[in-house]
């Protein structure tokens, strides 16, 4: 065996920082997974008109509560009907945006809110610190499900309501994480040293300390996103959120939900795909907070 | 495979409600699930039909009408006759004895009679009672009812929600006393009431001859089950013996059983969508125009909805009222399925491409979705709001809605201005203010001889159906489903009559 000057290279200095990234992540099993059955939505809400075996609002009033193919329907909907005979498959794949845009547009306006929040309350201290610091508490003793609840009931349930509401209402976990993340990177030598040469404060936050606390962010930003769109599972399934005829996966259980005892799966295609949405989105997290944590790094 | 995997679901829905009390023809007690807790027991301040079912059980009229012949007899009176337009004098039934052993006579029907008629006493539901004037004894067994003005109705009334109390217990008691405790002279007496949870009915031994029959169960005992599944798994699992109120897919399955009888019957109630012809949500409401109401006719194929949704004995209707009900003009404009037609009728009325609404509905979502999607197909775009009935029931109050789907069970009174005249003679839920309606209807409402009420309730038929103030859809039917140890053959008014019922 014949050493190259570049193995030879290597062997002195071991991987590149890229290298050794790369490995990380494709020897994490859940962020793969995450990753792909995430990505794999997503393609799929973006093309959802073109993936669609047929209009998911069209109702077949003769073609009620069809079987899936495997409990011995037909392959013109391979997932079956639902009550008002609607193809289950594509209510499924057009639901899929419904539960993204939700998901992650809650997390948006709730990340946004919650990491200006936090950052400012960890880097500036004293009395924003404190003011912030009530208004989490404030947030945190209010029960999200009962004000979303509330509120959805006062303005009527429709997307962008249930957005609204799910972004204003999220943005704790942020505000927290990020406060306690500022915190700790404020007082570092770079930060102390940009500071020293005169730069703003608006430079300092974006370009000191943000790079290293967004790691948390991802992090926190995957959870929320599940979360909320559990949440709008949650409040469609009370009959609060979106109304239907849209399709989402928390109202398509609720209206199987009549027929749990006879016809299961009603209930269980829809559960299962939100079960598998919600998993590979806190697998990625999990997964991203294990790549890019710093004792990791080593 | 699916026979195996509902026996498996079945099986373990067994397991999981097993160790609750099997009862049943054994020990002479029929278990029943109401979906609904009861306000209050006393059948006048309450407004459901679970509370009817009560009634009906507990308590007896002075009259009874037979639900199969639809014949007037006398229960608690013998006999009865009309002293003018505004009297009514009743011979009673001697003999008959309350729950408490207090003897039934005039004065329990003066003092039942002036204490419900007095609106101050707040008695529920106000029309079921507002039509009587007083009530006074002529001799012991011998009672006159005055009127406030006439209404040819009046027996019908008396058959179904006025029942008598017993008036030293009622004076004691009152309204919350007799929910507690509840004392009548019907074929079943209340053993044991625990609010919102469940009552306990056990068969009077000593009932008069009534025309309802003798009791042959032993005991009913009702218990508050919302949940339809949770229902059917303890039907299962023998601690039920018989539910109601079945939703159709659910009975076809069950009916499939072998171990259950599923019975449908037909009930009052009536589903329609009431259109805002009025404008009282605003001047330029399209549903002001009679081409857009009428177009909303033809875009619901209501025959599919009771083929696939409604199934068993509902039939499409097409007059704002339930074809059995006296003054129930059939012969009216009909408005067959025809989208073509229906879009053609919303571009003369200047809506080419269709327009945006609110729908509510309040009950049935999955038939409100129906006809939501029939709607969305001729370019009518709807928002659907699914509201509690009382918040809707307010809103429309207030200030009406554009189109909302309602349905009206008429407290299972056979007579139109049960349905007719409640909603259009300018109330706060008349949508479509027609004067000309009105003044029919009072007509209809009032006059006492027969062919003329006809004659006017058919006018007012005719042009609300001609206008399209409404666009009714179909009559609601009731799937009954019990064991095969219970037998029972429903009637078409939605009332449970454990009287009827008996061990196989």
């Amino acid at each position: 065996m014949t050493r190259t000057a570049d193995t030879l290279l290597e062997e002195i200095q071991g991987p590149t920082p890229g290298q050794m990234l790369r490995k990380r992540v494709f020897g994490h099993q859940g962020l793969l997974f995450g990753v792909a059955v995430l990505g794999l939505l997503l393609l799929v809400a973006i093309f959802a008109p073109l993936l669609a075996p047929h209009d998911p609002y069209a109702q077949d009033l003769l073609a009620r509560m069809q079987p899936p193919v495997f409990l011995g329907g037909s392959w013109e909907h391979p997932l079956g009907t639902d009550h008002l005979g609607r193809d289950y498959l594509s209510r499924l794949i057009y639901g899929a945006r419904i539960s993204l845009l939700i998901g992650g547009f809650a997390a948006l306006i709730s990340g946004l809110i919650g990491t200006a929040m936090g950052v400012a309350a960890g880097y500036f201290g004293g009395r924003v610190d404190m003011a912030v610091t009530f208004l989490i508490n404030v947030r945190l003793a209010m029960p999200v499900v009962l004000v979303a609840l509330a509120i959805v009931a006062v303005f009527g349930g429709s997307l962008q309501v249930v957005i609204l509401v799910l972004g204003f209402l999220l943005w704790d976990r942020f505000a927290v994480v990020m406060r306690s993340s500022t915190l700790q990177v404020r007082s570092r030598e770079y930060v102390t040293a940009a500071q020293a040469i005169g730069c703003s404060t608006s430079r300092v936050i974006l370009s000191e300390i943000m790079p290293n606390i967004v790691n948390n962010l991802i992090v926190v930003v995957t959870l929320e996103m599940a979360h909320a769109i559990l949440l709008e599972a949650a409040l469609s399934f009370l009959g609060l959120g979106v109304q239907p005829p849209t399709p989402s996966w928390g109202l398509m259980v609720s209206e199987g939900k009549q027929m749990m005892l006879f016809e299961p799966w009603l209930v269980a295609i829809p559960g299962i795909t939100l079960f598998v949405l919600v998993l590979a989105i806190n697998l990625l997290g999990d997964g991203l907070r294990d790549v890019t944590a710093p004792e990791n790094r080593s | 495979m699916k026979s195996l995997s509902l026996k498996c679901g079945v099986a373990a829905l067994a397991l999981m409600v097993a160790g609750a009390a099997h009862a049943g023809k054994s020990d002479d007690t029929l278990n029943v699930a109401f979906t609904k807790e009861l306000e209050n027991v006393d059948s006048y301040f309450n407004s459901s039909r679970e509370g009817v079912v009560l009634q009906r059980a507990v308590w007896d009229g002075l009259v009874y009408r037979d639900p199969v012949t639809n014949e007037y007899k006398g229960n608690l009176a013998t006999s009865w006759e009309w002293i003018d337009d505004l009297t009514l004098e009743f011979k009673l039934r001697e003999g008959v004895k309350f729950h408490n052993g207090e003897e039934f006579d005039a004065d329990d029907v003066v003092y039942t009679v002036n204490y419900v008629a007095d609106e101050k006493n707040g008695a529920k539901t106000q029309r079921n009672v507002n039509w009587m004037k007083s009530a006074e004894k002529v001799d012991k067994y011998t009672v006159r009812i005055s009127l406030k003005k006439p209404f040819p109705a009046a027996i019908e009334f008396l058959s179904g929600p006025v029942s008598i109390y017993p008036n030293e217990y009622y004076a004691e008691a009152g309204p919350t006393g007799m929910g507690l405790k509840p004392v009548g002279t019907g074929p079943y007496k209340v053993t044991e009431v625990e609010p919102g949870k469940h009552f306990v009915l056990e068969k009077y031994e000593g009932y008069h001859d009534s025309p309802k029959g003798q009791p042959k169960v032993g005991k009913i005992d009702i218990r508050t089950i919302p949940d339809v599944n949770t229902q059917m798994a303890e039907l299962f699992s023998g601690s039920l013996d018989l539910i109601w109120q079945v939703p159709a897919d659910q009975a076809g399955k069950l009916g499939a059983m072998e171990q259950f009888t599923v019975a449908n019957e037909s009930t009052m109630r009536i589903g329609y969508l009431t259109l805002d012809a009025a404008g009282r949500t605003g001047e330029k409401n399209p549903f002001t125009d009679v081409r857009v109401r009428r177009a909303v006719a033809h875009a619901v194929n209501r025959e599919a909805l009771v083929a696939a949704l409604l199934k068993g004995k509902s039939k499409v209707i097409s007059t704002a009222c339930f074809p059995s009900q006296f003054g129930c003009f059939q012969d009216v404009a009909n408005y067959e399925y025809d989208p073509e037609k229906a879009k053609a009728l919303l571009a003369e009325a200047g809506y080419p491409d269709g327009f945006e609404t609110d729908y509510y509905a309040y009950r049935d979502r999955e038939y409100a979705e129906a006809i939501s999607s029939f709607l969305n197909a001729v370019g009518i775009k709807t928002n659907f709001h699914m509201l509690q009935y009382s918040a809707l029931r307010e809103l429309r109050m207030k200030g009406g809605t554009p189109v909302s789907f309602q349905t009206w069970g008429s407290y299972s009174i056979n007579d139109a201005s049960a349905i007719t005249s409640q909603f259009f003679k300018f109330g706060s839920l008349d949508d479509s203010r027609d004067e000309e309606v009105r003044d029919w209807l009072d007509v209809a409402d009032s006059a006492t001889d027969p062919e003329k009420r006809k004659e006017y309730y058919a006018k007012a038929l005719t042009k609300i159906a001609d206008q399209a103030y409404w666009v009714p859809m179909f009559s609601y039917n009731t799937n009954y489903v019990f064991t095969n140890e219970v037998s029972y053959t429903p009637t078409p008014d939605e009332v449970l009559r454990f009287v009827d019922m008996s061990w196989n």
